[in-house]
Protein backbone atom coordinates (compact mmCIF):
# COMPACT_ATOMS: atom_id res chain seq x y z
CA UNK A 1 0.00 0.00 0.00
CA UNK A 2 1.07 3.55 -0.61
CA UNK A 3 1.80 5.81 2.30
CA UNK A 4 0.07 8.88 0.94
CA UNK A 5 0.92 11.03 3.93
CA UNK A 6 4.61 10.40 3.25
CA UNK A 7 4.13 10.90 -0.49
CA UNK A 8 2.51 14.27 0.15
CA UNK A 9 5.76 15.58 1.59
CA UNK A 10 7.37 14.99 -1.81
CA UNK A 11 4.99 17.51 -3.40
CA UNK A 12 5.74 21.05 -2.18
CA UNK A 13 2.63 22.57 -3.75
CA UNK A 14 0.38 20.50 -1.49
CA UNK A 15 1.52 22.63 1.45
CA UNK A 16 0.02 25.80 0.08
CA UNK A 17 -3.21 27.42 1.07
CA UNK A 18 -6.05 28.34 -1.26
CA UNK A 19 -8.54 30.86 0.11
CA UNK A 20 -6.87 30.37 3.51
CA UNK A 21 -7.57 26.64 3.47
CA UNK A 22 -5.13 23.79 2.91
CA UNK A 23 -5.27 22.80 -0.75
CA UNK A 24 -7.15 19.64 -1.69
CA UNK A 25 -6.04 18.95 -5.25
CA UNK A 26 -8.52 16.75 -7.12
CA UNK A 27 -7.67 17.53 -10.73
CA UNK A 28 -4.80 15.17 -11.48
CA UNK A 29 -6.64 13.68 -14.46
CA UNK A 30 -6.11 17.06 -16.14
CA UNK A 31 -2.52 17.41 -14.95
CA UNK A 32 -0.73 16.03 -11.93
CA UNK A 33 1.45 17.86 -9.44
CA UNK A 34 5.23 17.38 -9.49
CA UNK A 35 7.44 15.80 -6.83
CA UNK A 36 10.68 17.39 -5.66
CA UNK A 37 12.65 14.67 -7.46
CA UNK A 38 11.33 15.90 -10.82
CA UNK A 39 11.81 19.58 -10.00
CA UNK A 40 15.37 18.93 -8.85
CA UNK A 41 16.28 16.80 -11.87
CA UNK A 42 15.13 19.60 -14.16
CA UNK A 43 16.85 22.32 -12.22
CA UNK A 44 20.05 20.26 -12.08
CA UNK A 45 19.92 19.78 -15.83
CA UNK A 46 19.81 23.53 -16.35
CA UNK A 47 22.39 24.26 -13.67
CA UNK A 48 24.93 21.51 -14.27
CA UNK A 49 24.95 20.31 -17.83
CA UNK A 50 22.65 22.30 -20.08
CA UNK A 51 23.49 22.34 -23.77
CA UNK A 52 21.79 21.20 -26.94
CA UNK A 53 21.75 17.45 -27.36
CA UNK A 54 23.10 15.11 -30.06
CA UNK A 55 26.21 15.75 -32.15
CA UNK A 56 27.80 18.07 -29.58
CA UNK A 57 31.48 17.19 -29.30
CA UNK A 58 31.97 18.81 -25.95
CA UNK A 59 31.35 17.65 -22.42
CA UNK A 60 28.20 19.63 -21.62
CA UNK A 61 26.41 18.44 -24.72
CA UNK A 62 27.49 14.87 -24.14
CA UNK A 63 26.25 14.99 -20.57
CA UNK A 64 22.95 16.57 -21.56
CA UNK A 65 22.50 13.98 -24.30
CA UNK A 66 23.24 11.17 -21.89
CA UNK A 67 20.63 12.38 -19.38
CA UNK A 68 18.05 13.03 -22.09
CA UNK A 69 18.54 9.67 -23.79
CA UNK A 70 18.60 7.91 -20.41
CA UNK A 71 15.04 9.14 -19.98
CA UNK A 72 14.10 7.24 -23.12
CA UNK A 73 15.55 4.05 -21.65
CA UNK A 74 13.58 4.60 -18.48
CA UNK A 75 10.34 5.07 -20.41
CA UNK A 76 11.05 1.99 -22.55
CA UNK A 77 11.55 -0.10 -19.44
CA UNK A 78 8.52 1.47 -17.70
CA UNK A 79 6.14 0.35 -20.45
CA UNK A 80 8.15 -2.81 -21.30
CA UNK A 81 8.94 -1.77 -24.87
CA UNK A 82 11.16 -4.22 -26.72
CA UNK A 83 13.69 -1.51 -27.48
CA UNK A 84 14.39 2.19 -26.95
CA UNK A 85 13.92 2.79 -30.69
CA UNK A 86 10.21 2.24 -30.15
CA UNK A 87 9.93 5.23 -27.81
CA UNK A 88 9.38 8.49 -29.71
CA UNK A 89 9.24 11.71 -27.73
CA UNK A 90 6.42 14.06 -28.73
CA UNK A 91 4.92 17.14 -27.14
CA UNK A 92 2.08 15.25 -25.47
CA UNK A 93 -0.55 12.55 -26.07
CA UNK A 94 -2.36 14.75 -28.56
CA UNK A 95 0.71 15.20 -30.71
CA UNK A 96 1.50 11.48 -30.51
CA UNK A 97 -1.97 10.61 -31.82
CA UNK A 98 -1.72 13.27 -34.53
CA UNK A 99 1.65 11.85 -35.53
CA UNK A 100 0.11 8.46 -36.19
CA UNK A 101 -2.88 9.94 -37.99
CA UNK A 102 -0.65 12.11 -40.16
CA UNK A 103 1.96 9.53 -41.09
CA UNK A 104 0.61 6.01 -40.72
CA UNK A 105 -2.93 7.13 -41.45
CA UNK A 106 -2.17 9.01 -44.66
CA UNK A 107 -0.05 6.15 -45.93
CA UNK A 108 -2.53 3.37 -45.17
CA UNK A 109 -6.09 4.66 -45.25
CA UNK A 110 -8.24 5.41 -48.26
CA UNK A 111 -11.83 5.76 -49.36
CA UNK A 112 -14.08 3.14 -47.83
CA UNK A 113 -11.66 2.18 -45.06
CA UNK A 114 -12.93 2.49 -41.54
CA UNK A 115 -11.55 3.83 -38.28
CA UNK A 116 -13.16 2.49 -35.10
CA UNK A 117 -13.24 4.73 -32.01
CA UNK A 118 -15.39 4.56 -28.89
CA UNK A 119 -18.01 6.98 -27.62
CA UNK A 120 -15.93 7.67 -24.51
CA UNK A 121 -12.91 9.17 -26.26
CA UNK A 122 -11.27 12.46 -25.39
CA UNK A 123 -11.43 15.03 -28.19
CA UNK A 124 -7.76 14.40 -28.92
CA UNK A 125 -8.59 10.82 -29.88
CA UNK A 126 -11.49 11.93 -32.08
CA UNK A 127 -10.52 15.09 -33.94
CA UNK A 128 -7.23 13.83 -35.50
CA UNK A 129 -9.21 10.93 -36.97
CA UNK A 130 -11.94 13.24 -38.24
CA UNK A 131 -9.29 15.27 -40.04
CA UNK A 132 -7.77 12.09 -41.46
CA UNK A 133 -11.19 10.80 -42.52
CA UNK A 134 -11.99 14.06 -44.30
CA UNK A 135 -8.71 13.95 -46.13
CA UNK A 136 -8.70 10.28 -47.13
CA UNK A 137 -12.39 9.51 -47.50
CA UNK A 138 -12.20 6.94 -44.72
CA UNK A 139 -15.21 6.56 -42.41
CA UNK A 140 -15.51 6.73 -38.63
CA UNK A 141 -17.36 4.11 -36.60
CA UNK A 142 -18.00 4.27 -32.86
CA UNK A 143 -18.23 1.49 -30.31
CA UNK A 144 -21.12 2.67 -28.12
CA UNK A 145 -21.13 2.98 -24.34
CA UNK A 146 -23.83 1.66 -22.02
CA UNK A 147 -25.88 3.95 -19.80
CA UNK A 148 -23.59 3.13 -16.91
CA UNK A 149 -20.49 4.03 -18.85
CA UNK A 150 -19.06 0.72 -20.02
CA UNK A 151 -18.16 -0.20 -23.58
CA UNK A 152 -20.74 -2.32 -25.37
CA UNK A 153 -18.25 -5.10 -26.03
CA UNK A 154 -20.86 -7.38 -27.58
CA UNK A 155 -21.04 -4.92 -30.48
CA UNK A 156 -17.30 -5.02 -31.17
CA UNK A 157 -17.12 -7.97 -33.56
CA UNK A 158 -19.77 -6.57 -35.91
CA UNK A 159 -18.32 -3.08 -35.88
CA UNK A 160 -14.82 -4.33 -36.73
CA UNK A 161 -15.92 -5.21 -40.24
CA UNK A 162 -13.79 -3.26 -42.74
CA UNK A 163 -11.89 -1.47 -39.95
CA UNK A 164 -8.22 -0.72 -40.58
CA UNK A 165 -7.48 1.22 -37.42
CA UNK A 166 -8.86 1.02 -33.90
CA UNK A 167 -8.08 3.85 -31.46
CA UNK A 168 -9.41 3.79 -27.92
CA UNK A 169 -8.65 4.91 -24.39
CA UNK A 170 -7.37 2.64 -21.62
CA UNK A 171 -9.31 4.71 -19.13
CA UNK A 172 -12.03 7.30 -19.65
CA UNK A 173 -11.11 10.73 -18.34
CA UNK A 174 -14.77 11.38 -17.54
CA UNK A 175 -16.24 8.08 -16.41
CA UNK A 176 -13.08 6.60 -14.97
CA UNK A 177 -13.98 3.40 -16.80
CA UNK A 178 -11.02 1.10 -17.30
CA UNK A 179 -11.57 -0.49 -20.69
CA UNK A 180 -10.83 -4.18 -21.47
CA UNK A 181 -7.82 -3.07 -23.50
CA UNK A 182 -6.21 -6.45 -24.02
CA UNK A 183 -9.45 -7.95 -25.30
CA UNK A 184 -10.06 -5.05 -27.71
CA UNK A 185 -6.50 -5.24 -29.04
CA UNK A 186 -6.81 -8.99 -29.63
CA UNK A 187 -10.11 -8.76 -31.45
CA UNK A 188 -9.04 -5.76 -33.50
CA UNK A 189 -5.81 -7.37 -34.61
CA UNK A 190 -7.58 -10.63 -35.41
CA UNK A 191 -9.80 -8.55 -37.70
CA UNK A 192 -6.68 -7.15 -39.37
CA UNK A 193 -6.71 -3.70 -37.79
CA UNK A 194 -3.83 -1.70 -36.38
CA UNK A 195 -4.48 -0.56 -32.81
CA UNK A 196 -3.60 2.70 -31.09
CA UNK A 197 -4.20 2.90 -27.35
CA UNK A 198 -4.70 6.32 -25.78
CA UNK A 199 -2.78 5.92 -22.54
CA UNK A 200 -3.11 9.53 -21.32
CA UNK A 201 -5.12 8.34 -18.31
CA UNK A 202 -3.96 4.72 -18.25
CA UNK A 203 -0.19 5.01 -18.12
CA UNK A 204 -0.02 7.38 -15.11
CA UNK A 205 -2.35 5.22 -13.06
CA UNK A 206 -2.06 1.56 -14.10
CA UNK A 207 0.78 -0.88 -14.72
CA UNK A 208 1.26 -1.01 -18.50
CA UNK A 209 3.18 -3.63 -20.44
CA UNK A 210 2.95 -2.99 -24.18
CA UNK A 211 4.08 -6.50 -25.00
CA UNK A 212 1.35 -8.06 -22.91
CA UNK A 213 -1.15 -5.49 -24.17
CA UNK A 214 -0.04 -6.20 -27.73
CA UNK A 215 -1.00 -2.78 -29.08
CA UNK A 216 0.70 -1.28 -32.13
CA UNK A 217 0.81 2.26 -30.75
CA UNK A 218 0.50 3.74 -27.27
CA UNK A 219 0.33 7.49 -26.62
CA UNK A 220 0.74 9.26 -23.27
CA UNK A 221 1.83 12.53 -21.64
CA UNK A 222 4.45 13.22 -18.98
CA UNK A 223 2.47 15.95 -17.24
CA UNK A 224 -0.25 13.61 -16.02
CA UNK A 225 2.31 11.26 -14.44
CA UNK A 226 4.30 13.62 -12.20
CA UNK A 227 6.42 14.89 -15.08
CA UNK A 228 6.59 18.28 -16.80
CA UNK A 229 4.41 19.68 -19.55
CA UNK A 230 5.76 19.80 -23.08
CA UNK A 231 6.79 16.18 -23.43
CA UNK A 232 4.86 13.06 -24.27
CA UNK A 233 5.49 9.66 -25.72
CA UNK A 234 4.48 7.69 -28.75
CA UNK A 235 5.34 4.03 -28.40
CA UNK A 236 5.14 2.21 -31.72
CA UNK A 237 6.06 -1.29 -32.83
CA UNK A 238 9.36 -1.05 -34.65
CA UNK A 239 8.17 -2.50 -37.99
CA UNK A 240 5.39 0.05 -38.17
CA UNK A 241 7.58 3.00 -37.20
CA UNK A 242 10.23 1.97 -39.70
CA UNK A 243 7.73 1.80 -42.55
CA UNK A 244 6.08 5.12 -41.69
CA UNK A 245 7.03 8.34 -43.47
CA UNK A 246 8.38 11.09 -41.21
CA UNK A 247 6.13 13.57 -39.40
CA UNK A 248 7.71 17.02 -39.08
CA UNK A 249 10.76 17.87 -41.15
CA UNK A 250 13.81 19.66 -39.80
CA UNK A 251 17.00 19.18 -37.88
CA UNK A 252 17.71 15.95 -36.00
CA UNK A 253 15.27 13.85 -38.02
CA UNK A 254 17.57 13.68 -41.08
CA UNK A 255 20.59 11.62 -42.04
CA UNK A 256 21.66 13.55 -45.13
CA UNK A 257 20.20 16.70 -46.62
CA UNK A 258 20.78 17.71 -50.20
CA UNK A 259 19.23 20.63 -52.01
CA UNK A 260 16.36 18.64 -53.50
CA UNK A 261 16.10 15.54 -51.34
CA UNK A 262 16.94 14.16 -47.93
CA UNK A 263 17.18 10.85 -46.14
CA UNK A 264 15.92 10.16 -42.65
CA UNK A 265 17.59 9.48 -39.36
CA UNK A 266 17.20 6.17 -37.53
CA UNK A 267 14.41 5.47 -35.07
CA UNK A 268 13.32 7.12 -32.89
CA UNK A 269 14.87 10.42 -34.05
CA UNK A 270 13.22 10.11 -37.48
CA UNK A 271 10.10 11.44 -35.75
CA UNK A 272 11.81 14.07 -33.59
CA UNK A 273 12.46 17.14 -35.72
CA UNK A 274 14.09 20.19 -34.18
CA UNK A 275 15.65 20.75 -30.79
CA UNK A 276 13.64 18.52 -28.46
CA UNK A 277 12.26 19.32 -25.01
CA UNK A 278 15.58 18.36 -23.44
CA UNK A 279 15.04 19.26 -19.82
CA UNK A 280 11.42 18.14 -19.95
CA UNK A 281 12.64 14.77 -21.19
CA UNK A 282 15.00 14.57 -18.24
CA UNK A 283 12.08 15.51 -15.99
CA UNK A 284 10.01 12.70 -17.48
CA UNK A 285 12.84 10.30 -16.71
CA UNK A 286 12.79 11.43 -13.09
CA UNK A 287 9.00 11.05 -12.98
CA UNK A 288 9.28 7.48 -14.24
CA UNK A 289 11.89 6.74 -11.57
CA UNK A 290 9.58 8.21 -8.96
CA UNK A 291 6.54 6.15 -10.02
CA UNK A 292 8.60 2.99 -10.35
CA UNK A 293 9.87 3.58 -6.85
CA UNK A 294 6.28 3.50 -5.64
CA UNK A 295 5.35 0.59 -7.89
CA UNK A 296 2.52 0.91 -10.38
CA UNK A 297 0.59 -1.97 -8.80
CA UNK A 298 0.57 -0.03 -5.55
CA UNK A 299 -0.42 3.18 -7.38
CA UNK A 300 -3.39 1.44 -9.00
CA UNK A 301 -4.42 -0.22 -5.71
CA UNK A 302 -4.29 3.12 -3.90
CA UNK A 303 -6.54 4.76 -6.47
CA UNK A 304 -9.02 1.88 -6.34
CA UNK A 305 -9.20 2.33 -2.60
CA UNK A 306 -9.54 6.11 -2.86
CA UNK A 307 -12.28 5.97 -5.45
CA UNK A 308 -14.24 3.32 -3.54
CA UNK A 309 -14.13 5.45 -0.40
CA UNK A 310 -14.94 8.69 -2.23
CA UNK A 311 -17.86 7.13 -4.12
CA UNK A 312 -19.31 5.88 -0.86
CA UNK A 313 -18.81 9.27 0.81
CA UNK A 314 -20.25 11.28 -2.11
CA UNK A 315 -22.99 8.76 -2.78
CA UNK A 316 -24.33 9.48 0.70
CA UNK A 317 -24.99 13.12 -0.21
CA UNK A 318 -28.60 13.76 -1.14
CA UNK A 319 -29.00 14.75 -4.78
CA UNK A 320 -25.53 13.71 -5.86
CA UNK A 321 -25.38 11.59 -9.00
CA UNK A 322 -22.16 9.91 -10.04
CA UNK A 323 -21.83 9.11 -13.74
CA UNK A 324 -20.05 5.98 -14.86
CA UNK A 325 -19.56 2.46 -13.59
CA UNK A 326 -19.16 1.07 -10.06
CA UNK A 327 -15.87 1.53 -8.23
CA UNK A 328 -14.47 -1.86 -9.21
CA UNK A 329 -14.58 -0.95 -12.90
CA UNK A 330 -12.88 2.42 -12.71
CA UNK A 331 -9.68 4.30 -11.96
CA UNK A 332 -9.41 7.37 -9.78
CA UNK A 333 -11.94 9.56 -11.57
CA UNK A 334 -15.41 10.54 -10.35
CA UNK A 335 -17.59 12.85 -12.44
CA UNK A 336 -20.86 13.93 -10.90
CA UNK A 337 -23.78 16.30 -10.85
CA UNK A 338 -25.18 17.69 -7.62
CA UNK A 339 -28.69 19.01 -6.95
CA UNK A 340 -28.95 20.73 -10.32
CA UNK A 341 -26.18 23.17 -9.38
CA UNK A 342 -24.25 24.13 -12.50
CA UNK A 343 -20.79 22.52 -12.42
CA UNK A 344 -19.14 25.94 -12.85
CA UNK A 345 -20.85 27.17 -9.72
CA UNK A 346 -19.92 23.97 -7.91
CA UNK A 347 -16.26 24.20 -8.89
CA UNK A 348 -16.19 27.85 -7.89
CA UNK A 349 -17.78 27.23 -4.51
CA UNK A 350 -15.50 24.24 -3.84
CA UNK A 351 -12.48 26.39 -4.69
CA UNK A 352 -13.50 28.79 -1.96
CA UNK A 353 -13.07 25.85 0.42
CA UNK A 354 -9.64 25.07 -1.03
CA UNK A 355 -10.89 22.10 -3.06
CA UNK A 356 -9.77 22.03 -6.72
CA UNK A 357 -12.04 20.09 -9.08
CA UNK A 358 -12.70 20.51 -12.80
CA UNK A 359 -16.03 21.50 -14.31
CA UNK A 360 -17.23 21.26 -17.88
CA UNK A 361 -17.21 18.61 -20.56
CA UNK A 362 -13.61 17.50 -19.88
CA UNK A 363 -12.85 17.48 -23.61
CA UNK A 364 -15.45 14.79 -24.18
CA UNK A 365 -18.48 16.54 -25.66
CA UNK A 366 -19.78 13.50 -27.57
CA UNK A 367 -19.73 11.42 -24.39
CA UNK A 368 -21.60 14.08 -22.43
CA UNK A 369 -24.17 14.28 -25.20
CA UNK A 370 -24.53 10.50 -25.15
CA UNK A 371 -25.13 10.62 -21.38
CA UNK A 372 -27.58 13.51 -21.76
CA UNK A 373 -25.43 15.93 -19.77
CA UNK A 374 -24.09 19.32 -20.79
CA UNK A 375 -21.41 19.42 -18.15
CA UNK A 376 -20.24 17.64 -15.01
CA UNK A 377 -17.94 18.33 -12.09
CA UNK A 378 -15.00 15.94 -11.85
CA UNK A 379 -12.85 14.94 -8.91
CA UNK A 380 -9.78 12.88 -9.80
CA UNK A 381 -7.42 11.17 -7.39
CA UNK A 382 -3.74 10.36 -7.51
CA UNK A 383 -0.96 9.03 -5.33
CA UNK A 384 -0.97 12.03 -2.99
CA UNK A 385 -4.70 12.05 -2.27
CA UNK A 386 -6.02 10.68 1.00
CA UNK A 387 -9.39 9.71 2.44
CA UNK A 388 -9.24 13.08 4.19
CA UNK A 389 -9.35 14.76 0.77
CA UNK A 390 -12.57 12.91 -0.06
CA UNK A 391 -13.97 14.05 3.29
CA UNK A 392 -13.04 17.67 2.56
CA UNK A 393 -14.73 17.36 -0.86
CA UNK A 394 -17.92 16.02 0.69
CA UNK A 395 -17.94 18.78 3.33
CA UNK A 396 -17.33 21.48 0.72
CA UNK A 397 -20.19 20.09 -1.37
CA UNK A 398 -22.51 20.37 1.62
CA UNK A 399 -21.48 23.99 2.07
CA UNK A 400 -22.05 24.68 -1.63
CA UNK A 401 -25.50 23.15 -1.32
CA UNK A 402 -26.23 25.45 1.60
CA UNK A 403 -25.25 28.54 -0.42
CA UNK A 404 -27.18 27.53 -3.51
CA UNK A 405 -30.01 26.05 -1.47
CA UNK A 406 -31.02 29.56 -0.46
CA UNK A 407 -32.16 30.21 -4.01
CA UNK A 408 -34.03 26.98 -4.61
CA UNK B 1 -18.93 32.66 1.79
CA UNK B 2 -17.94 34.41 -1.39
CA UNK B 3 -18.22 37.91 -2.71
CA UNK B 4 -19.44 36.45 -5.96
CA UNK B 5 -22.22 34.44 -4.38
CA UNK B 6 -23.77 37.52 -2.78
CA UNK B 7 -27.41 38.11 -2.19
CA UNK B 8 -28.10 40.30 -5.20
CA UNK B 9 -26.60 37.76 -7.57
CA UNK B 10 -28.32 34.84 -5.88
CA UNK B 11 -31.54 36.82 -6.05
CA UNK B 12 -31.30 37.46 -9.79
CA UNK B 13 -30.50 33.78 -10.30
CA UNK B 14 -33.47 32.62 -8.24
CA UNK B 15 -35.85 35.28 -9.54
CA UNK B 16 -34.76 36.18 -13.04
CA UNK B 17 -36.25 39.47 -14.25
CA UNK B 18 -37.90 39.66 -17.68
CA UNK B 19 -37.98 35.89 -18.03
CA UNK B 20 -39.83 34.60 -21.06
CA UNK B 21 -40.43 35.55 -24.68
CA UNK B 22 -41.89 38.56 -26.52
CA UNK B 23 -44.84 38.58 -28.92
CA UNK B 24 -43.04 40.27 -31.79
CA UNK B 25 -39.39 40.87 -31.03
CA UNK B 26 -37.31 43.13 -33.27
CA UNK B 27 -33.98 41.74 -32.19
CA UNK B 28 -33.32 38.12 -31.33
CA UNK B 29 -29.99 37.41 -29.68
CA UNK B 30 -28.48 34.02 -28.90
CA UNK B 31 -25.27 32.80 -27.38
CA UNK B 32 -24.27 29.32 -26.45
CA UNK B 33 -21.04 28.04 -25.00
CA UNK B 34 -20.47 24.40 -25.84
CA UNK B 35 -17.70 24.26 -23.25
CA UNK B 36 -20.22 24.36 -20.40
CA UNK B 37 -23.61 24.10 -22.08
CA UNK B 38 -24.61 27.66 -21.14
CA UNK B 39 -27.29 29.17 -23.38
CA UNK B 40 -28.73 32.67 -23.37
CA UNK B 41 -31.63 33.80 -25.57
CA UNK B 42 -32.60 37.49 -25.47
CA UNK B 43 -35.51 39.13 -27.29
CA UNK B 44 -35.80 42.90 -27.67
CA UNK B 45 -38.72 45.02 -28.84
CA UNK B 46 -38.06 48.59 -30.02
CA UNK B 47 -40.38 51.60 -29.76
CA UNK B 48 -41.09 54.21 -32.45
CA UNK B 49 -37.82 55.98 -31.70
CA UNK B 50 -35.97 52.71 -31.99
CA UNK B 51 -35.23 52.54 -28.31
CA UNK B 52 -35.53 49.36 -26.24
CA UNK B 53 -39.12 49.17 -25.01
CA UNK B 54 -39.43 45.51 -24.10
CA UNK B 55 -36.88 42.84 -23.17
CA UNK B 56 -37.29 39.17 -22.40
CA UNK B 57 -34.75 36.44 -21.92
CA UNK B 58 -34.53 32.73 -21.33
CA UNK B 59 -31.55 30.56 -20.79
CA UNK B 60 -29.84 27.74 -19.07
CA UNK B 61 -26.53 27.93 -17.32
CA UNK B 62 -24.54 28.70 -14.25
CA UNK B 63 -25.52 31.28 -11.69
CA UNK B 64 -23.13 33.88 -13.04
CA UNK B 65 -24.42 33.70 -16.61
CA UNK B 66 -28.09 33.67 -15.59
CA UNK B 67 -27.78 36.45 -13.02
CA UNK B 68 -25.79 38.51 -15.51
CA UNK B 69 -28.46 38.01 -18.19
CA UNK B 70 -31.20 39.01 -15.74
CA UNK B 71 -29.41 42.22 -14.72
CA UNK B 72 -28.54 42.91 -18.34
CA UNK B 73 -32.19 42.62 -19.38
CA UNK B 74 -33.12 45.38 -16.94
CA UNK B 75 -30.19 47.52 -17.98
CA UNK B 76 -31.10 47.47 -21.68
CA UNK B 77 -34.47 49.18 -21.29
CA UNK B 78 -34.63 52.66 -22.76
CA UNK B 79 -31.34 52.38 -24.59
CA UNK B 80 -31.04 53.42 -28.23
CA UNK B 81 -29.69 51.10 -30.88
CA UNK B 82 -26.51 53.10 -30.92
CA UNK B 83 -26.16 52.77 -27.16
CA UNK B 84 -26.67 49.02 -27.44
CA UNK B 85 -23.90 48.84 -30.01
CA UNK B 86 -21.53 50.70 -27.73
CA UNK B 87 -21.99 48.49 -24.66
CA UNK B 88 -18.68 47.18 -23.40
CA UNK B 89 -17.58 44.20 -21.39
CA UNK B 90 -16.83 46.53 -18.49
CA UNK B 91 -20.45 47.74 -18.55
CA UNK B 92 -21.65 44.17 -18.00
CA UNK B 93 -19.09 43.40 -15.31
CA UNK B 94 -20.06 46.62 -13.52
CA UNK B 95 -23.69 45.43 -13.39
CA UNK B 96 -22.68 42.33 -11.51
CA UNK B 97 -20.68 44.40 -9.03
CA UNK B 98 -18.76 41.35 -7.84
CA UNK B 99 -15.27 40.01 -8.43
CA UNK B 100 -15.26 37.99 -11.66
CA UNK B 101 -12.12 35.91 -12.12
CA UNK B 102 -10.79 34.94 -15.52
CA UNK B 103 -12.43 31.52 -15.24
CA UNK B 104 -15.92 33.07 -14.95
CA UNK B 105 -15.53 36.00 -17.31
CA UNK B 106 -17.11 34.21 -20.24
CA UNK B 107 -20.11 33.23 -18.09
CA UNK B 108 -20.65 36.85 -17.05
CA UNK B 109 -20.29 38.16 -20.59
CA UNK B 110 -22.61 35.66 -22.26
CA UNK B 111 -25.57 38.10 -22.53
CA UNK B 112 -23.33 40.70 -24.19
CA UNK B 113 -21.98 38.06 -26.58
CA UNK B 114 -25.60 37.22 -27.41
CA UNK B 115 -26.58 40.86 -27.89
CA UNK B 116 -23.67 41.52 -30.24
CA UNK B 117 -24.66 38.52 -32.36
CA UNK B 118 -28.28 39.73 -32.36
CA UNK B 119 -27.30 43.26 -33.37
CA UNK B 120 -25.12 41.94 -36.17
CA UNK B 121 -28.08 40.02 -37.53
CA UNK B 122 -30.42 43.03 -37.15
CA UNK B 123 -29.59 45.67 -39.69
Amino acid sequence: MLDSEAIRTDFPILCRLVHDQPLVFLDSAASSQKPVAVLEAMEAAYRDCYANVHRGVYSLSEEATARYEAARDKVASFIHATSREEVVFTRNTTEAINLVAYTWGRAHLGRGDRILLTEMEHHSNIVPWQLLAQETGAGLVYLPVTDDGLLQMERLDDLLDGVKLVAFTMMSNVLGTITPARQIVEKAQAAGAVVLVDGAQGVPHLPVDVQELGCDFLAFSAHKMCGPTGIGVLYGRRELLEAMPPFLGGGDMIRRVELYRSTWNDLPWKFEAGTPAIVEGIGLGAAVDYLQGLGMDAVAAHEREMVAYAMERLGALEGLRIVGPPADRRGGVISFTFRGIHPHDLAHLLDLEGVAVRAGHHCAQPLHKRLGLSATARASFYIYNTAGDADRLAEALEKAAAVMGRVR
Amino acid sequence: MSDLYREHILDHYANPRNWGRLEQPDIIADADDPSCGDQVHIEIGLDGERRVARVAFEGEGCMVSMASASMFSEYLKGKSLEELRQLTEDDVLALLDAPIGPGRRRCALSPLIALRAGLAAYQ
